[in-house]
């Protein structure tokens, strides 16, 4: 489990920003779509330090909502940043991934 | 409402980003935010483990890293301490119009901040988040608050019984001009803190030298009059305390 969080470092906050850009969500919400799609072996607290660092950056917005029960919900949307941000990342993650994959399957130039 | 773990864990994690000179209004976004996650998630029949991991305490430090010092809050709250505790020493002797200043008051007043400052560090960050929660927290609250009072007046008979030389010795207009010094000083910092116990306490310590300074001296030293304020302090104390569970309770409900 801490070597599979060691490789998702870096790559956690990509997923983050590219659930964020599909609509308004809060921290659970956006653990469970996390969940939903496939990673299952991190603690969902993870996502809060990377949150609050990107808020920090710039790279979304938030928005406090009240909630069926209990404190307000904290909602992030992206900002201009943050879609600068995540069209980046994605360039640099094809480039990588499709390296790593080349090296894996022995697919040198 | 969360679990009694996830509810420690919350109150760990504001007391150690308090420690660590956080801003309050972050502290309290974030610590609400994973409420609000906690109890969703604990809902689920999920645990607080699957949450924040294994060491709470690296959660917070990475929580902490996350968050940036309020460097402006902390230097605004040491000279407001500072001048709290001065306030504190000096409004009972302004009341009875005997305020004066010795060398041994400045020792005095150094001591009573140095302690009060490791105390109120010691108490709020190490052993309060231990208790908070459990019934021995309001024991320990009350016996520690019994302790200190009691060395503070045990300080401040053996502090009167020294006759230190004095070095400035107040006027009566001087007197009256210290008290509201010392008013605007706790009126002050209920505002800053947002708190109303700067004002709350020193109204509580006043009480014995206004009683001083308006009380004939017969009255005053009479073994009756003093044991039944005694008694009505204690009980008055006893129906604040039990006030005070009463309503956490009521909230702790209502969540």
């Amino acid at each position: 489990m801490a070597d599979t969080t060691q490789m998702l470092k870096g790559i956690l906050d990509g997923c983050l920003l590219s659930i964020i850009k599909e609509g308004e969500i809060y921290g659970y919400e956006l653990a469970a779509k996390l969940e939903s799609y496939g990673f299952h072996s991190f603690s969902e607290g993870t996502i809060y330090p990377l949150l609050l660092r990107m808020q920090k950056e710039g790279l979304v917005s938030t928005t406090l909502r009240k909630s069926t029960a209990g404190p307000k919900r904290k909602y992030y949307s992206l900002t201009e940043k943050g879609e600068l941000e995540l069209e980046q990342f994605i360039n640099r993650w094809t480039q990588l991934s499709s390296s790593v994959n080349n090296v894996l399957n022995k697919r040198g130039n | 409402m969360v679990s009694k773990r996830a509810e420690q864990f919350l109150v760990e994690l504001r007391m150690y980003l308090i420690s660590k000179g956080k801003n309050d209004k972050e502290i309290n976004e974030i610590t609400e935010e994973l409420e609000v996650h906690l109890m969703e998630a604990e809902a689920e029949g999920k645990d607080v483990s699957h949450i924040i991991g294994y060491s709470p305490k690296n959660y917070m430090k990475s929580i902490g890293e996350s968050m940036k010092t309020d460097y402006r809050e902390l230097a605004g709250l040491v000279p407001l301490m500072i001048l709290l505790i001065s306030a504190y020493l000096s409004i009972g002797p302004a009341i009875e119009g005997t305020f004066s200043v010795s060398r041994g008051t400045i020792w005095f007043a150094l001591i009573i901040t140095t302690v009060s400052f490791l105390g109120y560090g010691l108490f709020l960050f190490k052993i309060m988040p231990r208790f908070f929660q459990s019934r021995w927290g309001y024991v320990f609250i009350f016996c520690t608050s019994l302790i200190v009072t009691g060395l503070m007046v045990v300080f401040m008979f053996w502090y009167r019984a020294q006759n230190f030389e004095a070095v400035f010795v107040a006027t009566p207009v001087q007197n009256n001009l210290i008290i509201i010094l010392c008013a605007v000083i706790f009126i002050g910092a209920a505002l800053y803190t947002k708190t109303w116990f700067t004002i709350l306490i020193p109204l509580f310590l006043s009480m014995g030298p206004i009683a001083t300074r308006l009380l004939p001296e017969e009255t005053n030293n009479d073994p009756l009059y003093i044991t039944i304020t005694i008694l009505v302090f204690l009980l008055a104390s006893a129906v604040a305390i039990g006030i005070f569970i009463f309503q956490s309770k009521k909230d702790q409900k209502k969540i």
